[in-house]
């Protein structure tokens, strides 16, 4: 990879202020990375496209350029192209009101000028859009995740590859006490051990597609990487919780680290949480807080808010109500380190990939770990977005709004969309969190 | 034309549709004599096991005049209508007074969701009346690795059901289940020549009662009742109209078969899992007792939740064509969503035989709440 142009931060088109370096290395590192990716893919290298929750440490240890589902549907979502794509979809007789998540890339591959230009040379397909993959692999997390991704495989001549999902039987309620060392106490030993079989199985697939061998050897340095990658993490989230005006808010911190966490495994993204850590860490030495009239500090449930990211500023001049917490900050802390890889990293692997649905998607563990990261991070109010047209997101939000409001946390849920803007009304959303911060938050006094 | 006076002046039929009408007899009849009863939800408990076990199967289902009180709050929006109203009976006390276990099948993902909040209810809010209850995680993805996975979970039910029960269940308790489960299917498969072949004699409506029935009731006894039915419809009347195969949403009740037949057209076969779906495949004498449930609950026909596009166009394709249908009408309800991404490319097929289809999706439960769609399937049947 090429020396990454610097960028400098600057206000987004739709408003946001984006306040550190490293967000717009990110930005500008994925946009020379994708350009790359595509050139590779252009010289005949097999290209997979894989949903979130597939354990991509594979490919990256193999070196099979890959894109992940959710990372290019938020680049679609932020590009304003889910109008147009879901009218694809509703042309193609296929309903425009479902899975819009996981469908963007679907519909997408209807765009007839998905790679064409316009007459001033501007590319039509967001970042000249996607390159097409040789292979498809998502995981079994809902009925609708293997019919979409077949339906966009064929659609891009590509091979469908499925990871089958499986439930827990223990959960022990601290699982973030054990996901980092203790992770084999963490899981039923017959589930890790099919999660394994299940990486055995992809390994094999994936050598007889590409021809290229997997060594275990270049997985364990994939994984020491990503240790090292969420260890900062950990630290930015931590430091955010202690300082007592954050330094960062979600939109810096969101968009600083979802570009690396799609690259995790490589030196570039663990370099990089570190840079990261490092400038988090200037600005809260400095005492230098990212809302200087900070009171109250909000928590973020749910995916990110990809097309109005702005929405998340709103409501900081006018109450010092800062958005300090999402997950995309914390599930790396917590969620995705794994040490003791040496003895069989494989096994690590597994440990760590079918953890993600639990923790996001299984009650009660989503619903503890909210509490404790709300407690650890001085919460004072939960905003939280629940997709309504989602079942894999289904989440138990009842139990994760009972569990933080029984705590004293109040809690607003509502429903929306992450990606498709044409369910979005601002002003109605701003309305419904000013109301929330004005009765909820501040008569709960600190 | 829905039930028919030939059918209901049979006593057999009549016995069943008693069964049908007042579900709940049977279990409380059982209950009542000490005997212990299981509900299940889910179309993939195997009652081989349950029997085996020296338990009373019942399936559970929804209520459509059950209020939500307790759904509303707990369930999101994307839970599907019948769903929420099987959920209401599942924390209201319902199944707590009717049933003694409940066991829960990842037939949907939906279902998956429903056990993990029973779970957690009884977790942290045991003051509600839920059964005790477990899961069967089986996975669906037809290749040996997860054929094998399966066997060790079908184990674990098995082992689940013993310390329920407090007795150890044999291979011979199995496949004595299993010879009493396959001729019950056996049975249900005369009824199904009786609807598929040249010569109509059982219509859907009649059909429905006649499988649904047997979700409730001791299956040694719906067995003879059906081969009765078996014996005597073979006489009824032949039924003309166009031939309707119904692919979508589980049918627990008779409005949506009804409106079809009433508007002339005969429900003849159909992929959901209270209708043919129900009785396809036996359990494998020859084979080892568990693997031969795998192979029964696993290689059934592609499921409309559980397969790819393309394995349901086949599916579609394949059975629509053994059934001989004039016509297919696609039924599904609202929210319950995977469906409709295999639609196009099962529509595209029929399209292409010149099977005339029709698209009833987003449908408001229970069906008689959707406006105008007696009348839109009319059009469609007599178009």
């Amino acid at each position: 990879m090429e020396e990454v142009k610097k960028e400098m931060p600057k206000a987004s088109p739709s408003g946001t202020v984006k306040k550190l370096r490293a967000t717009a290395e990110a930005s500008a590192y994925q946009k020379q990375w994708f350009q790359g990716l595509k050139a590779r893919v252009e010289a005949g290298e097999d290209f997979a496209y894989l949903n979130a929750d597939v354990p991509m440490e594979v490919l990256a240890a193999m070196d099979i350029p890959f894109v992940v589902n959710q990372w290019w549907a938020a680049i679609c979502g932020a590009k304003r192209m889910t109008k147009k794509y879901f009218g694809l979809l509703r042309d193609a007789g296929y309903r425009d009101d479902l899975c819009s998540y996981c469908a963007t890339a679907l519909a997408e591959s209807l765009d007839p000028d998905d790679h064409a230009y316009d007459e001033e040379g501007k590319p039509l397909g967001p970042w000249g859009g996607l390159p097409d993959p040789t292979i498809a692999i998502t995981r079994l997390t809902c009925d609708c995740q293997g019919k979409i991704f077949e339906l966009f495989a064929k659609n891009h001549g590509a091979d469908y590859y499925a990871i089958e999902n499986t439930q827990a039987r223990t959960f022990p309620l601290n699982w973030w006490d054990y996901a980092t060392y203790d992770w084999e106490k963490l899981y039923d030993k017959d589930r890790l051990d099919a999660a394994v079989e299940e990486l055995k199985e992809l390994i094999r697939y994936l050598e007889m597609k590409t021809g290229k061998m997997f060594d275990i050897n270049r997985l364990q340095k994939v994984m020491d990487n990503i240790n090292r990658q969420e260890t900062w993490y950990g630290k930015i989230r931590d430091l955010i919780a202690e300082c007592d005006k954050a330094p960062v808010t979600v939109v810096d911190t969101i968009n600083a680290v979802m570009p690396a966490q799609w690259q995790r495994g490589s030196e570039w993204a663990a370099d990089h949480a570190e840079r990261l850590y490092y400038e988090i860490k200037e600005l809260a030495d400095k005492g230098e807080a990212a809302v200087p009239n900070e009171k109250y500090r909000l928590m973020w449930l749910g995916r990110g808010l990809w097309h109005d990211f702005a929405f998340y500023q709103n409501f900081e001049k006018k109450y010092g109500a800062a958005f300090v917490w999402s997950m995309y900050l914390a599930m790396g802390a917590d969620a995705y380190r794994r040490y003791n890889v040496e003895a069989d990293p494989l096994r690590a692997l597994a440990a760590r990939y079918i953890g993600m649905e639990d923790f996001l998607h299984m009650t009660p563990w989503n619903a503890q770990w909210y509490l404790q990261q709300a407690r650890q991070n001085g919460i004072d109010g939960v905003v939280y977005m629940v997709p309504e047209n989602c079942m894999q997101a289904v989440e138990g939000s009842f139990f994760i709004k009972k569990t933080l409001e029984d705590a004293g946390i109040p809690v607003l849920a509502f429903n929306a969309d992450p990606v498709d803007a044409r369910k979005w009304n601002r002003d109605t959303m701003t309305g419904l969190v000013e109301e929330f911060i004005e009765n909820r938050v501040m008569k709960k006094e600190k | 034309m829905s039930i028919r006076k030939c059918a209901l002046q049979d006593p057999s039929f009549t016995k069943l549709y008693e069964v049908y009408k007042d579900r709940d007899a049977a279990a409380r009849a059982v209950k009542t004599a000490g005997g212990k009863v299981l509900a299940k939800l889910g179309s993939d408990v195997p009652d081989e096991l349950v029997l085996a076990a020296g338990l009373f199967p019942v399936q559970v289902y929804a209520d459509p005049a059950k209020k939500l009180v307790y759904t509303d709050q707990i369930l999101e929006f994307a839970f599907d209508p019948v769903v929420r109203k099987q959920f209401e009976k599942l924390v209201d006390g319902t199944y707590k007074e009717l049933a003694d276990f409940l066991a829960v099948s990842n037939s949907t993902d939906v279902l998956i969701r429903v056990f993990l909040y029973l779970r957690e209810i009884l977790r942290s809010m045991p003051e509600q009346p839920v059964p005790p209850t477990t899961f069967i995680d089986m996975l669906f993805t037809r290749n040996r690795m997860h054929q094998e996975r399966n066997e060790l979970i079908f184990s674990l039910f098995r082992k689940q059901l013993e310390d329920w029960t407090g007795r150890t269940i044999t291979d011979e308790d199995i496949k004595a289940a299993a010879a009493v489960c396959n001729a019950n299917r056996a049975a249900l498969r005369r009824i199904g020549e009786l609807r598929h072949g040249e010569e109509v004699r059982i219509n859907g409506t009649e059909a429905l009662v006649i499988i649904g029935s047997g979700f409730f009731m001791d299956k040694k006894e719906h067995t003879a009742l059906v081969e009765k039915i078996a014996d005597a419809a073979a006489n009824w009347p032949v039924i003309t109209g166009k031939r309707v195969f119904l692919t979508g949403s589980n049918q627990e009740d008779l409005t949506v078969y009804s409106m079809i037949e009433e508007a002339g057209g005969v429900v003849i076969a159909e992929d959901h899992d209270w209708g043919d779906r129900s009785y396809e495949r036996d359990f494998n004498m020859d084979y080892p007792v568990i693997r031969a449930i795998v192979d029964r609950y696993m290689l059934r026909s592609y499921s409309s939740k559980k397969a790819v596009v393309s394995q349901r166009i086949e599916a579609l394709d394949a059975e629509v064509a053994a059934a001989k249908a004039d016509a297919v009408i696609f039924y599904t309800n609202i929210y319950e969503d995977s469906a409709s991404w295999d639609y196009p490319g099962q529509k595209k097929s029929l399209d292409a035989k010149g099977i005339p289809n029709a698209c009833f999706a987003k449908m408001q439960y229970p069906a008689k709440a959707n406006e105008g769609l007696a009348e839109k399937i009319a059009q469609f049947i007599k178009g």
